[in-house]
């Protein structure tokens, strides 16, 4: 997929919701404090105005045919033709934790993550990628742990 | 504030054996990480950060000055030998270090950088030693309107240097200052932009945002655009070392680009990547044998790697005088100095002078630790680029999901990985530059707290912010980095950059 020969609206068009999400919360909020100064809402107002007007000229910009080169970094190339597996195996590794990081704890959520992310990048070995990053994440959970970083319990789901 | 004694008690912090392992521990990292694609100096302060609030402030600082030095080093050496920058600093060296590799002279391209980058480090760290304490003393005089004015100098020429569009620049600027808002006004205790959850009430960590601009984004966007072949590494011919003719055409360069790195690194822009194309184009203008840039001439390696680790240590000033980071990887050390409760600025030189001057020493030990490692050794480390991709990103997936799990065990935390990671990848996609994101994070609740200051002490007078005569000078250099690639643009459309 290459970006260059589109018209990406939903860019601009983006920018000004978010702009327009701030600027609402702006409203909410008290724009001039009670002392001489400015409230809590004066920046978040700012904020989102430039957002908007950002988003503006984005948009403009995208009309008048404004150029999107993917970034160019190692192990790829930015004219590769676009990889639909690559992209939703690795965009599934990045959502896995919200369903399972909770219920079955930190060593098989990366042994999950681990599993994804090798399989988009091209493994075929399921098993042996899940055995790795049950591995990889028990040391994680271990290690980080006697170092006093708490990422939870072992496997939450049994008590443990 | 005299610096000689005061570097020599930095040393005297440096040289303990336990801070000499935390910057021997901190360079072969970072050298790690400058060879390994995927992950880079910030990413990996930003990971270290939960696991380093166990250790003394000054080894933690030690450890990761090792590792933003190192990653310099290692990533000249991707450059040359498999046409891979490493870092974007490198970007020049690859083009005529890789030459000079397939023409089998990698060892003397791979030497001249790392000689190069010790002179220029070695050099930058005694501009740092001596230029440091004199900006901090001279900041004493800013005002909270001072603050506010050099703030918006460094949004200003982050959004406009960065990346190569100016409004992508400052659409990236302003979605950081958009997180940064986010959470409990230390002013009124109000709560902003948190959208009724509680877990937001503490703001958006910035190490939640780099890790998923920069790693999860990163994977993401790798893998759609994945390439399988094999790295093709030059092979190494001989030793490494550098002939008569080699040291007589690189002295000169070495010197020129730490003389272009160091002040533009500690400019409010800062970054890399000006400074090494300024020094490969002045080295090609200078050169003997022009004809041989673009086929392996040692100067276009020497002078752009001289100039990449001088910025590197110039970056260094604005962040520990004036608390100002200018890259992501000095906006995470800024965040790294906050979890210890330390602010970088005039008062750190008055009020933690073991830390900051002992920091500063750890970069002499630092530039010798490195030079050993890189030189003898770097055999040794090409092999890094032999673990396979597939294992090498899912285990920074599994890194990152520590560092992100690791900071509060928040189900918060895990959605804002996804959709920071998600926009990340967008970003990549649409070419935005990532680092405004991060600056507009960190220096945005500061650039509103000395507003308010500024107005609360003006009693709402806006035009307090142009009252002094740093503070209006400070904007209207604003001002003119904003309009000047305009008004380039329109007076000669070659010399300007497009937009």
């Amino acid at each position: 997929m290459s970006s260059s020969s589109t018209r990406p609206w939903w860019l601009g068009l983006g920018v000004m919701a978010i702009g327009g999400v701030w600027l609402n919360g702006a409203f909410s909020l008290d724009v001039v404090a009670n002392y001489g100064g400015i409230g809590p809402g004066l920046f978040v107002g700012l904020v989102g105005s430039g957002l908007v007007l950002l988003g503006l000229l984005l948009t403009i910009k995208i009309g008048h045919g404004e150029r999107f080169e993917p970034q160019a970094t190692e192990d790829m190339t930015p004219d590769a033709p676009f990889s639909r597996s690559g992209f939703l195996l690795a965009t599934t590794a990045a959502a896995v934790p919200l369903a399972t990081m909770q219920p079955v704890g930190f060593p098989v959520t990366a042994a999950l993550v681990f599993t994804l992310v090798a399989r988009a990048f091209g493994t075929r070995r399921i098993v042996q990628d899940l055995a790795f990053g049950l591995i990889l994440g028990s040391a994680c959970w271990y290690g980080f742990r006697s170092l006093g970083v708490d990422l939870g319990g072992f496997l939450p789901l049994v008590g443990w | 504030m005299d610096a000689l004694p005061s570097l020599l008690a930095g040393f005297a912090v440096a040289l303990q054996p336990i801070n000499l392992m935390w910057a021997l521990v901190g360079s072969i990292l970072g050298t790690a990480i400058g060879i390994l694609p995927g992950i880079g100096p910030a990413l990996t302060i930003a990971l270290l950060l939960p696991v380093t609030a166990q250790i003394a402030p000054e080894s933690a600082l030690i450890m990761f000055a090792g590792i933003l030095y190192g990653a310099m080093y290692g990533g000249s050496t991707t450059s040359i030998l498999i046409n891979t920058p490493g870092e974007s600093g490198s970007m020049m060296t690859a083009l005529e270090g890789n030459q000079m590799a397939r023409r089998g002279r990698g060892a003397a391209a791979l030497a001249t950088a790392a000689i190069g980058s010790f002179v220029a480090g070695t050099i930058g760290t005694i501009g740092l030693t001596f230029l440091a304490p004199t900006i901090a003393e001279l900041a004493f005089v800013f005002g909270p309107e001072d603050y506010f004015a050099l703030m918006v100098l460094a949004f200003t020429s982050v959004s406009v240097v960065m990346g190569t569009s100016r409004v992508r620049g400052f659409i990236a600027l302003f979605i950081g200052l958009a997180l940064g808002v986010v959470g409990i006004d230390g002013q009124t205790a109000q709560a902003r932009m948190v959208f009724g959850s509680p877990e937001l009430f503490d703001g958006i960590q910035i190490t939640i945002v780099l890790v998923s601009l920069f790693a999860v984004g990163e994977t993401i966007y790798v893998a759609s655009r994945y390439r399988a072949d094999a790295p093709s590494i030059n092979p190494l011919a001989g030793g490494i070392h550098m002939t008569a003719e080699d040291w007589r055409r690189s002295w000169r360069p070495w010197l020129r680009g730490t003389a272009i790195g160091f002040p533009i690194g500690a400019l409010p822009a800062g970054g890399a990547e000006i400074p090494t194309f300024l020094s490969y184009t002045v080295e090609r203008r200078l050169a003997a044998h022009p004809e041989e840039f673009g086929h392996g001439a040692i100067e276009g390696v020497a002078g752009p790697e001289a100039a990449n680790n001088a910025a590197a240590a110039g970056v260094l000033v604005p962040l520990l005088t004036l608390g100002l980071p200018t890259s992501s990887t000095a906006a995470i050390l800024l965040a790294a100095f906050q979890n210890y409760g330390l602010q970088p600025g005039p008062m750190l030189f008055m009020n933690n002078a073991q830390l900051v001057w002992g920091l500063i020493a750890s970069l002499y030990v630092g530039n010798v630790m490195l030079l050993v490692l890189n030189l003898p050794l770097v055999g040794l480390w090409v092999r890094l680029l032999l673990i396979p991709r597939p294992y090498l990103y899912a285990g920074i997936m599994v890194f990152s999901l520590v560092g992100i799990w690791g900071l509060a065990t928040s189900w918060m935390d895990l959605l804002l990985m996804f959709v920071i990671g998600m926009a990340g990848y967008v970003m990549r996609l649409y070419d935005f530059p990532i680092a405004p994101v991060l600056i507009g994070l960190i220096l945005g609740p500061m650039a509103e707290t000395q507003l308010r200051r500024a107005l609360s002490i003006s009693q709402g007078d806006p035009f307090t912010l142009v009252s002094t005569p740093i503070s209006a000078s400070l904007l209207a250099v604003s001002l003119i980095v904003l309009v000047l690639p305009a008004i380039l643009r329109r007076i000669s459309p070659k010399l300007a950059p497009t937009t």
